[in-house]
């Protein structure tokens, strides 16, 4: 096994399964994990808010339910979706794709959640008893005071947890769904060259969390300075 | 105006205040001095229920807001209050740091607030900021746009808690001379406050807490001349030397 060959066969995969790995693989990457992000924030500033409620036994609910998700291995989770999910809810006739972005959704919303909960605490307790002096109520010191500022902890860290999801959905593969780590599965049971297939396959996946990682920076950079 | 009765909070074990009693009437100015830990602090945070005593009563003009069924938002609407760090709102333009609470609360048009801004920021000397964001401000001028954003709200009473002690030495001035042109107009004031010279000159009554209560009150005269309580010449032999 030698560089020369290595690189040629490289060229010879992309050049014939290009459409796999490019459209098919990185499409479905990308949708599962916009999807992931998108619910999984809204779900997240749910239970970020509903922790913060003053009825007790809901408090307990959620603190379990992120406990659970975070001491969980997320293929484990993905396992349960995929097999629990659809004996649970038959009429809703979930297809695999369906219940293995609910799991991702579920396990992205409690990091979320923990996400938004410290992007509010790490706002100066001072910022709302001024707000409160003022005679605001709680809500309005939340919503005018103290959001506005936890929006800038919030946003580049939910950034974060886009590229963590990116590469998360390869465990996707498990199930067959068609993301990028599937496109590798495909190709290599049709080439058997697995190390080529490997390195396309991280190529990509470098490219497209190095980019995003870096627009983030650059968004991050722009909220800092409008201080 | 502000009436405290046998007012008591701990915080976990510590047990801050042990039975305050004190009446601050109309126009008065009101400065509390004494060691750090003696529950001065806490004690100007409980007459606008930043922080909740367990036992106790606050009675401001005529009602008692310790009370449950009371709407303390509207209350604390009539008290203004500044903080030893300032607490602007570091989001919001000058302007609208000082307009954000009269306009939400109802209290003002959009216009009459911007209007009261600029003129409450001529007043303090900080007009020509009015577009900036608090970021560029020293501390100095941050903290006279705390006071006159607490002033947007029209209270009846200001309570500053120790408004100079995040100071740079050269910006106190600026800062104690917006609260004496307060004083001069007859603004009921509370002051928490370590400018021992300030005191004595602005206050028509000092209170010394030591150990959670008041242990001496009188006129600046009688507290800073004549002593009564030895605690109270103990803490003033440090402080004035």
């Amino acid at each position: 096994m030698d560089i020369g060959t290595i690189c040629h066969n490289i060229v010879k995969i992309m050049s014939e399964y290009w459409q796999v790995f490019l459209i098919e693989g990185v499409s479905y990457t990308l949708i599962l994990s916009v999807i992931t992000v998108f619910f999984g924030a809204i779900l997240g500033s749910l239970l970020a808010l509903g922790k913060r409620s003053r009825f007790k036994p809901l408090v307990w609910i959620i603190t379990a339910f992120v406990e659970v998700i975070r001491g969980t291995p997320i293929l484990l989770q993905l396992y349960f979706g995929y097999f629990v999910f659809p004996e649970l809810l038959p009429f809703l006739e979930m297809s695999d794709f369906t219940s293995i972005s609910v799991a991702l959704v579920i396990n992205s919303s409690a990091y979320v959640s923990e996400v938004i909960r410290s992007g509010i605490q790490a706002v100066d307790r001072g910022q709302s008893e001024a707000a409160r002096s003022l005679g605001l109520n709680a809500r309005q010191t939340m919503l005018k005071i103290v959001l506005p500022q936890a929006i800038k902890n919030i946003l580049p860290a939910l950034g974060n947890e886009f590229v963590m999801i990116i590469k998360e959905t390869s465990l996707a593969s498990t199930f067959f769904i068609g993301d990028l780590m599937t496109s590798y599965l495909k190709v290599r049971g049709i080439t058997y060259l697995s190390f080529e297939c490997l390195f396309i396959v991280g190529v990509i996946y470098f490219v497209l969390t190095f980019t995003l990682s870096k627009i983030i920076g650059v968004y991050e950079r722009r909220l800092k300075s409008s201080d | 105006m502000i009436k405290v009765v046998d007012l008591h909070k701990s915080f976990g074990q510590l047990h801050v205040l042990k039975g305050v009693n004190e009446h601050i009437k109309p126009r008065e100015v009101v400065s509390i001095i004494g060691p750090s830990g003696g529950g001065k602090s806490t004690f100007l945070r409980c007459l606008n229920m930043l922080e909740i005593p367990e036992k106790g009563q606050i009675i401001f003009e005529g009602v008692d807001i310790t009370a449950k069924k009371v709407d303390i938002n509207l209350h604390r609407q009539k008290m203004g209050m500044v903080f030893q760090h300032f607490n602007v709102f570091p989001h919001l333009s000058v302007k609208e740091n000082i307009t954000l609470a009269p306009v939400l609360l109802k209290k003002k048009t959009k216009e009459e607030a911007d209007e009261m801004a600029k003129a409450l920021l001529a007043r303090v000397g900080l007009l020509e900021k009015i577009d900036e964001h608090p970021s560029r401000l020293s501390g100095g001028q941050k903290q006279r746009l705390a006071i006159v954003r607490a002033l947007a709200m029209e209270p009846d009473v200001m309570l500053f808690d120790e408004p100079t002690s995040a100071l740079d030495p050269e910006m106190v001035g600026e800062v104690l001379m917006v609260i004496k042109d307060l004083v001069r107009e007859g603004m009921t004031t509370v002051i928490v406050t370590h400018e021992m010279g300030f005191a004595r000159e602005v206050s028509d009554r000092i209170l010394f807490m030591d150990e959670g209560v008041i242990a001496e009150s009188g006129t600046p005269q009688e507290i800073f001349n004549h002593p009564q309580n030895p605690r109270t010449k103990d803490f003033l032999s440090k402080v004035l030397l």
